[in-house]
């Protein structure tokens, strides 16, 4: 580290919102020479949207970012490039039909031009160089990006992003590396982790974002903690423990009654759902668990940890590679989510908008979509019966809604909410699937669908929760489950007088 | 208390890089496909068709044959390599081709003699409606089937009227015997088709406009986060798009000896056809001008063939379909990725 302690990038008090919701309501970040920052959070702490802001993909709603001691407000990623700055983001983003050298100075080809036409075998050479710079020379750059593993492709990644600092000309860069390690093994983490420290090493400063605190406490120098879009505090790695951090990432836990646990009722013995090692290849594996008639399963892990697709494979969106369902105590295999709705298992889809409702009907079409049979009479649907049903749902879950034929895009998020409930329940289905049920629905409408789930579970419906928020599916369930990479690595007891803290369930997740 | 995963055993990491790997090594004999489909249906036709279908003047026919279709399927493979789709075709060509014979000696307007230069003028009037058809596609974000779908009228519309009913007949000599030309064996028109590969390939292979176009086509927002202006690479190719139409129309027009809209009828589709089943994808980012000349060999292989078997031309239709289909379903990697842009 230089003996001159002076950050070279600063980022103060940066807000960002998103129609309406915001992302971050306020972070700093600040950067010195030669050093290994590492940002943690839970899921949408905010780690990605400044990152993004940074890089310029994202112009930030309100802060003030300096570099090297001058304002910097990058229009474009070029413009964060052109300054020295480049990022790896989490989605691979090379094209794989090109090959290595294209893809590492793709946008760059000007530089190669000869009498107005590019010397490939420059590229080439040039290629290779870079490459050679974090010591990886296995890889011929004349070779198509697409027959590649993932983890050759990742190295590609950090290539093009160090070609960004090479070009800097003893200037410091910073290099921006979202989540780099989630599909790396171990000796290839440490690889990465040698060319961290090697740019480190040359004055240049690098930004870790990780979900794996291990990983976080070995590689880097300081270690800033968001949460809900704040930072929350800065520590120096060598003062920093795991127990630390997830103390300083989990929220204050909310009061009991928001989530009515006055209501929340014990389960039945009766199983209604189980799962034994069930797998998807490269996904998640040895998933077993039990759900109970009456009661809130909630699973809690990090984007990626398999818990969606746990919920995808139950609700017949996707079939799994390996283990068993059974139903009532009955093997089930369900090719569609159609079959899994016959037999009594329905997902409420986390995108609402574009999964849950169809924003130009009506409430009672809505309403209708699923359950049609229900109320048809051999192939014909009376209006009557439709707009009997939805009068019946509009009252019973207290829909605000100026009438049965007003179109859903005119009501609120947490009304449109109510809507998919009320088609769920008028399905008749047994055990429900929900998928961030509250995301997006302001606080009232909160309560009110906490309230709805307390009220299905006591009428013998089971719920499998993918919360919103860890307090949420803390607060809302009778049992917790974990899940790291795939794999499930606790389970809590979650009824009222036992709930786990917060920090408990963060440090199985991450 | 220790809950971690353990690193050492299979890991669903190492899972994901094998199923990355499986992928590879299906895409890799996805990839050959086309060119097996290409085999069989000539050892086939050799075996059942006989001495009809591997003479030298059923080669000859079908490089004959060949050439316009190349043409046309060359400037579709840029578009369905950017994810998009031009409609336009029959109407450019057919343009192009009516315009061509107007502006050289003709039966209909003698005064009119520009010789080289009507040629280069008709290709022109295509590559200007290519370059429209760009522009308002991604200025005015409509959809580039629709825009080329108008455009398809607008040019058949300007071919028809200028030649007022009565399509002229070329009596310019050099056009003429450019008709009957052949060299070592191949026929002028043929030519034409391999030297615009060979171009064509250039620009997709070593030139950075060719590079964009894939990245266009796999991901835009890549290429538009390192700066290339990803609205210009798409104007680019539905123009260059013009010009090989262009050509197509004016080498069609030499071949029929006359200038008429007709010459554009029923190139479209089977062009489509040709780049899809010699494996671009429609999602775009994948395949290229190569593919598009085995695609395009099966496609005239395959009808050249039934019609030596005299099979009945109504079925022919059919079978031609149903190939398609199988072709094309064997090549294309499924996936949720919708394919209409």
């Amino acid at each position: 580290m230089t003996t001159e302690r002076k950050p070279f990038f600063s980022a103060r008090d940066i807000t960002k919102s998103f129609s309406g919701t915001q992302a971050l309501k306020g972070v700093d970040l600040e950067v010195y020479p030669g050093e290994i920052v590492g940002l943690v959070g839970e899921n949408g702490a905010g780690k990605s949207t400044l990152l993004k802001i940074i890089i310029g993909a994202q112009p930030p709603t309100s802060g003030q970012m300096t570099l090297h001691g001058q304002s910097y407000q990058p229009q474009t990623p070029m413009d964060a490039n052109a300054n020295g700055i480049g990022m790896v983001f989490q989605e691979q983003s090379l094209i794989v039909n090109l090959n290595v050298a294209q893809n590492i100075f793709f946008g760059h080809e000007k530089e190669f031009r000869e009498h107005g036409f590019i010397n490939w075998g420059k590229m080439n050479k040039a290629a290779a160089e870079v490459l050679a710079h974090i010591d990886v020379t296995d890889i011929n750059p004349r070779k198509k990006v697409a027959d590649l593993n993932f983890a050759t492709r990742q190295m590609i990644e950090i290539a093009k992003v160090m070609n960004v600092t090479n070009a800097q000309q003893g200037k410091n860069c910073l290099i921006l590396l979202d989540e780099p390690t989630s599909i790396l093994n171990e000796g290839e983490v440490q690889n990465l982790f040698k060319q961290m420290r090697r740019i480190a090493a040359q004055g240049h400063a690098v930004v870790f974002v990780s979900h794996r605190l291990d990983e976080v406490l070995e590689i880097t120098d300081r270690i800033y903690v968001y949460k809900d879009g704040t930072s929350v505090g800065t520590l120096n790695t060598a003062e920093a423990t795991e127990a630390k951090l997830y103390e300083m990432m989990v929220g204050r836990p909310t009061t009991t009654e928001y989530y009515h646990l006055n209501q929340q009722t014990k389960p039945e013995e009766q199983v209604e759902l189980e799962v034994r090692d069930l797998g998807l290849h490269g996904v998640f594996k040895h998933v077993n668990f039990k759900l109970h008639k009456g009661e809130v399963l909630g699973m809690c892990g990090v984007i990626g940890s398999g818990k969606e697709e746990i919920c995808a494979v139950l609700s017949g969106d996707e079939l799994p590679t390996s283990g068993q369902v059974f139903l009532r105590g009955r093997e089930v295999r369900f090719n569609s989510p159609k079959e899994a709705l016959e037999q009594g298992v329905l997902m409420i889809p986390k995108e609402r908008l574009y999964e849950g409702v169809v924003m130009m009907l009506s409430v009672e079409d809505n309403i209708a979509m699923s359950n049609n049979k229900q109320i048809a009479k051999g192939m014909l649907c009376s209006p009557k019966a439709v707009a009997r049903q939805a009068d019946h749902w509009i009252d019973r879950l207290r829909i605000k809604t100026s009438g049965r034929k007003e179109l859903l895009m005119q009501l609120s998020g947490g009304n449109q909410q109510k809507v998919v409930f009320s088609r769920a329940l008028a399905s008749n289905v047994d055990v429900l699937i929900l998928n961030h049920p509250t995301r997006g629905v302001d606080v009232g409408a909160k309560e009110e669908i906490y309230l709805l789930i307390r009220e299905m579970v006591s009428q013998g419906k089971s719920v499998l929760l993918l919360g919103d928020t860890l307090d949420e599916c803390i607060g809302l369930s009778n049992r917790i489950l974990v899940m790291k990479d795939g794999e499930m690595t606790g389970e809590f007891d979650a009824s009222v007088e036992a709930k786990p803290s917060q920090v408990d369930v963060v440090s199985l997740m991450m | 208390m220790d809950h971690r995963v353990d690193r050492s055993a299979v890991t669903i990491a190492d899972e994901f890089a094998e199923k990355i790997r499986q992928s590879n090594r299906k895409d890799r004999i996805i990839r050959t496909a086309p060119l097996i489909v290409l085999a069989v249906l000539i050892v086939f036709f050799s075996l059942t068709a006989g001495r009809g279908f591997a003479s030298a003047s059923n080669l000859q026919a079908i490089l004959n044959q060949l050439a316009i279709p190349l043409i046309v399927a060359f400037g579709l493979t840029f578009v369905i390599l950017i994810g998009s789709i031009d409609l336009s075709i029959n109407g450019t060509v057919g343009m192009a081709g009516s315009v061509f014979a107007c502006l050289v000696l003709n039966s209909e307007y003698p005064g009119l003699n520009m010789g080289l230069w009507g040629a280069l003028l008709a290709i022109l009037a295509s590559v200007v409606a290519g370059f429209l058809v760009g522009i308002i596609y991604v200025k005015l974000r409509i959809p580039s089937f629709m825009v080329s779908f108008a455009f398809l009228y607008i040019c058949r519309g300007i071919g028809m009227l200028s030649y007022q009913g009565h399509p002229p007949t070329i009596r310019d000599p050099l056009f003429l015997s450019l008709a009957k030309a052949s060299f070592l064996g191949i026929p002028f028109i043929t030519w034409v088709a391999i030297i615009l590969f060979g171009v064509c390939y250039f620009i997709q292979e070593y030139t950075a406009f060719g590079r964009h176009i894939y990245a266009v086509g796999t991901n835009e927002s890549i290429p538009r986060s390192v700066g290339v202006n990803v609205g210009r690479v798409k104007v680019m190719v539905f123009t260059l798009g013009g010009l090989l139409f262009g050509i197509a129309g004016v080498v069609g027009a030499i071949r029929l000896g006359q200038g008429q809209v007709g010459i554009g009828e029923g190139l479209m589709f089977p062009a489509q056809a040709a780049v899809v089943v010699g494996g671009t994808s429609l999602a775009g980012g994948k395949g290229g001008v190569l593919n598009t000349v085995v695609g395009v060999l099966i496609m005239t292989v395959l009808s050249n063939g039934l019609v030596l078997l005299s099979v009945n031309p109504y079925i022919r239709t059919g079978i031609e379909g149903v190939i398609i289909l199988v072709a094309v379903a064997l090549t294309i990697q499924r996936s949720r990725q919708a394919i209409s842009k």
